[in-house]
């Protein structure tokens, strides 16, 4: 207990030590960028205004809102400040809504079409993985090109193909929103229906290619298992295949497993090119928004929720490697 | 089970984060027959329903220039963008300027009320205006540069003062019913109000989203928005029966908040979108090939009516640029029939059926100056002969035969920029960049973000873009002069932040004198001859030039559900202004349902 104590606080600290680099850089970066999102928005709410005194004056006044005139570093420490009261600031472009309401009013689309989609993807994937390299022949060689294929395959491109096919085609399925465009929410089975109809096409958008890639990494880790010493002398030594192969499988996922971490530490960021091929609503396509105009705010705000998620996930799957795989927890705190 | 548990969880889940704002109740499910289906005029949530906000994002009911939203909001007067006329909406008559010329003086509809039944007054026109002024919002800082004060000589009667010069004019007359025609009506009532809860409190006015506004328009019924959507309900009880004769036909107006361009043309191509306010590229393939019942303003290239001018500026701080060789045979060797075609697939009228000047393809702006005057000076384009020749006269050659032009001993490099992402205007771009290498001037495209661009080029000292893309002109009572100061004037030369004009830091001071003059002038000969002297001058100098026409806004309809929409040389007048701007809102009354 007392080694994994050890392993825990120095995760710990390296945990605090990365989340600070990350706040500064969520700070920095962005106002790095050669623009002047003061500029965009004044240029957006004065047209039509035929006084440049007067534009002048809207430009400064927005300048001190946004606090864009103060030096760098007393915007970073006001940045801070208001961080640790949990206040991620104002959008520029979407003044005056806070970064928080922009990101509770979308996040929820964004969970419940990404968490989904690449848990399933994930499970699928790893399924025809060990089964390629379990079963080998026939569906080995077939697996392996489709899973190519289609992990290849651009993510806009497949959804632009399932809009075609399906929606523009066939028309069996509708070809954007979140719900009907000709409904309003409500508490009805014909309302939730529509919505269910409308999660397909973005949701087998993100499936798919979550598939393909999964399936091959599982497919390469389970053959380095299946070849590893142990499961050559356990075969020897008579130990039944059933008993092997589950072995191999728990070693083989641990990439694996790691890897849907990271996946849904940063699902936060949204599934941009299913939102835009198919207007769904989520943070996706609310953040290139944010990048595309400055939207200093709001960009830290959301990259930092990433970061967050990120090391969080990341610091429980090192916990729990630790618990799973103690061989982890020796390398490390020796 | 566990499935259909799961379905309702995140439909549950979803619908909670919905969270929509609504005024009333609006059924859940929209009657096709009753819903009229906008897409391109607003793109994301919602933000604010305050007409004093400094960004409400609420396109479908604060929008428009001269020709403003007017389906929610109403204005004095409504500007119809065919003739170049005010016609009145909460006014009854014309404005009337006093002898002196120095104030307006507008009557109240009698008839008009809010949607709350209180009545429309003159006190609720000078509230608006003294509470845009007080909190110092945009419509407050820039009018009242113009107007001096706005005062209610009764219920029913309204003044605008003018703000005078030294010789006890205004001090620029075309200000004041262009400032009219766009100031948003709410009441006096609902203002003093927002007023005590902000407690004087300019940020807590400005940013009040002001769900509970009262309004006077055909749609202020109720409303309901979220992040996909927003839907307005009529007021059946609207005062306006009496100024149109009856209601709106569409009950319900709605628009989805499509991701982008493509998005909103399939569900226009599907049928769920009745009008479109997007560049819809080759639209005309959508009736031709695909059979659709979808049709624009005019039946025929160009289709729509073009209002604006997308132009190239020339960067005067680069030197090469000074020589007006340079500028002139960049000009005059682009292949505009080419941008028509790649950047607007046929939706501008070509330079041959408008000629260049610097004011928009509408007779009452081309009737403004005198074409015989200046038809030697109007190219047309793809003259690379001519430009080569141009170049060469002037000195500027290839001295060391490279097959690039030099200029003072070094290669002439200019680069073509425009906002990433703005497709139209990278074709025009690419075009202009093709004309360099024909004359032997590379000319190189530079696309950056749109927060990159304004930041450059609103610097006036700026040199890293040497040829870059704005729009000049536009419609309204301001214009065309308006156009010719966006074009040359020297009150932008040095200004800092400068999104207003002349960015390309042009100096004429006989052209500002021009510019000074034309607000001034009633007689319509000299009028007339002021501005074909304007539109001389800029042809020879070319600070910058027209790459195309382009409307304010598209109009682009699905006539599956709706039809009678406004068409050119139809019998009712109304210009193609999304059935929402201006005088254009009219077209609204004359929508009839494909099937009844």
């Amino acid at each position: 207990m007392k080694g994994y104590r050890k392993y825990f606080l120095k995760k710990l600290f390296w945990f605090a030590i990365t989340l600070i680099a990350a706040v500064i850089l969520n700070f920095a970066l962005p106002r790095m960028m050669p623009s002047d999102p003061i500029a965009t928005i004044t240029q957006r709410v004065t047209e039509g205004m035929n006084n440049q005194n007067a534009v002048m004056q809207i430009y400064r006044e927005y300048a001190r809102k946004f606090g864009t005139d103060q030096p760098m570093w007393k915007q970073f420490f006001i940045y801070i400040g208001n961080l640790l009261k949990g206040d991620m600031g104002v959008s520029f472009q979407q003044y005056p809504r806070k970064v928080s309401d922009i990101v509770a009013a979308s996040v929820v689309w964004t969970i419940a079409l990404q968490l989904p989609a690449i848990l399933v993807g994930w499970m699928i994937g790893n399924l025809l993985g060990a089964l390629a390299a379990y079963l080998r022949k026939g569906f080995d060689k077939a697996l392996v090109p489709i899973s190519l294929f289609i992990s290849g395959l651009p993510a806009f491109g497949l959804a632009v193909t399932l809009l075609v096919i399906f929606g523009i085609t066939l028309k069996w399925l509708p070809i954007s929103g979140g719900y009907s465009y000709d409904m309003l929410p409500s508490f009805s089975w014909r309302f939730i229906k529509s919505v269910i109809i409308h999660y397909q096409m973005p949701f087998w958008s993100i499936v798919l290619i979550a598939i393909g890639g999964q399936a091959i990494g599982m497919r390469s880790m389970s053959i380095y298992e299946l070849n590893a010493d142990y499961v050559k002398y356990s075969r020897f030594l008579g130990v039944k295949d059933r008993k092997v192969v589950g072995y191999v499988f728990r070693n083989a996922m641990l990439p694996q497993v790691t890897g849907l971490a990271l996946s849904i530490g940063t699902m936060i960021g949204g599934a941009l090119v299913a939102e835009t091929i198919f207007s769904y609503p989520g943070l996706g396509s609310t953040i290139m928004g944010g990048i595309t105009s400055a939207d200093y705010p709001l960009i830290s705000g959301v990259t930092l929720i990433i970061t967050v998620m990120v090391l969080t996930m990341s610091f429980a799957i090192e916990m729990l490697y630790g618990v799973i795989d103690p061989r982890v927890k020796a390398a490390q705190s020796e | 089970m566990t499935r259909k548990l799961c379905a309702l969880a995140l439909s549950l889940a979803m619908l909670l984060s919905l969270a929509g704002v609504a005024g009333a109740d609006i059924p859940s499910e929209l009657p096709r027959n009753e819903t009229l289906y906008f897409a391109g005029q607003q793109w994301g949530a919602v933000l604010s329903w305050n007409i004093f906000g400094a960004n409400q994002n609420n396109s479908l009911v604060i929008g428009g220039g001269a020709a403003s939203r007017v389906i929610y909001f109403e204005t004095l007067y409504m500007w119809n963008d065919l003739d170049g006329q005010l016609y009145p909406l909460l006014a009854q008559g014309e404005p009337v300027w006093n002898d002196e010329g120095t104030e307006i003086t507008v009557k109240i509809n009698p008839a008009a009320h809010f949607n709350n039944g209180e009545p429309v007054t003159a006190n609720d026109v000078v509230a608006v205006w003294d509470a845009h002024v007080k909190y110092q919002t945009g419509t407050g800082v820039n009018g009242s540069t113009y107007i001096s004060a706005v005062e209610a000589i009764d219920d029913g009667t309204v003044v605008f003062k003018a703000v005078l010069n030294d010789e006890g004019k205004p001090i620029n007359p075309l200000e004041l019913p262009n400032q009219i025609c766009q100031l948003r009506i709410t009441s006096a009532a609902w203002i003093a109000a927002l007023d005590e809860k902000a407690g004087g409190d300019q940020d807590a006015f400005k940013n009040d989203p002001a769900y509970d506004i009262v309004a006077s328009g055909p749609y202020a019924g109720s409303y309901y928005t979220d992040e996909t959507k927003i839907v307005l309900e009529r007021d059946d009880n609207y005062w306006g029966v009496a100024l149109w004769g009856k209601l709106p036909a569409p009950k319900y107006l709605a628009h989805i908040f499509y991701a982008d361009n493509a998005a909103g043309r399939a569900a226009l191509e599907a049928g769920e979108v009745d009008v479109s306010q997007q560049f819809n590229s080759d639209v005309e393939k959508m009736w031709l090939e695909k059979g659709l019942p979808i049709s624009t303003y005019i039946d025929e290239p160009p289709y729509q009516l073009g209002l604006v001018q997308p132009s190239a500026i020339y960067n005067l701080n680069i030197p090469v640029l000074n020589e007006l060789a340079v500028r002139k045979a960049i000009a005059i060797a682009v292949d505009y029939d080419q941008i028509n075609a790649n950047a607007m697939t046929h939706q501008s009228a070509t330079f041959e059926q408008v000629p260049r000047s610097l004011f928009n393809t509408t007779e009452g702006q081309q009737a403004a100056y005198d074409h015989d005057a200046v038809k030697d000076l109007q190219w047309a384009g793809k003259d690379i002969e001519g430009a080569k020749a141009l170049l060469d006269e002037a000195g500027i050659v290839d001295s060391d035969g490279d097959g690039w032009r030099e200029y003072n001993g070094e290669k002439i490099t200019l680069n073509a920029v425009c906002p990433n992402g703005w497709s139209d205007w990278q074709a025009s771009m690419e075009v202009v960049a093709a004309t360099g290498k024909e004359i032997g001037v590379e000319i190189t495209t530079f696309y950056p973000e749109a927060a990159e661009f304004y930041a450059v080029f609103q610097n006036p000292d700026q040199t890293q873009y040497a040829i870059y893309m704005q729009s000049i002109g536009g419609s309204g009572p301001t214009y065309p002069w308006n156009s010719i100061r966006q074009a040359m004037s020297g009150e932008f030369v040095g200004q800092q932040n400068n999104g207003s004009g002349n960015w390309g830091q042009y100096v004429n001071p006989h052209v500002d004198e021009i510019i000074a003059a034309i607000p001034q002038t009633s007689d319509e000969a000299e009028l007339k001859a002021l501005y074909t002297e304007a539109v001389q001058i800029y042809l020879t100098d070319i600070p910058s030039f027209q790459l195309m026409y382009r409307p304010s806004l598209f109009h682009t309809v699905n006539e599956s559900v709706w039809t009678n929409y406004p068409e050119q040389g139809d019998e009712y007048g109304y210009p193609p202004n999304d059935l929402t701007d201006g005088y254009g809102v009219g077209a609204l009354y004359e929508l009839e349902l494909v099937n009844p």
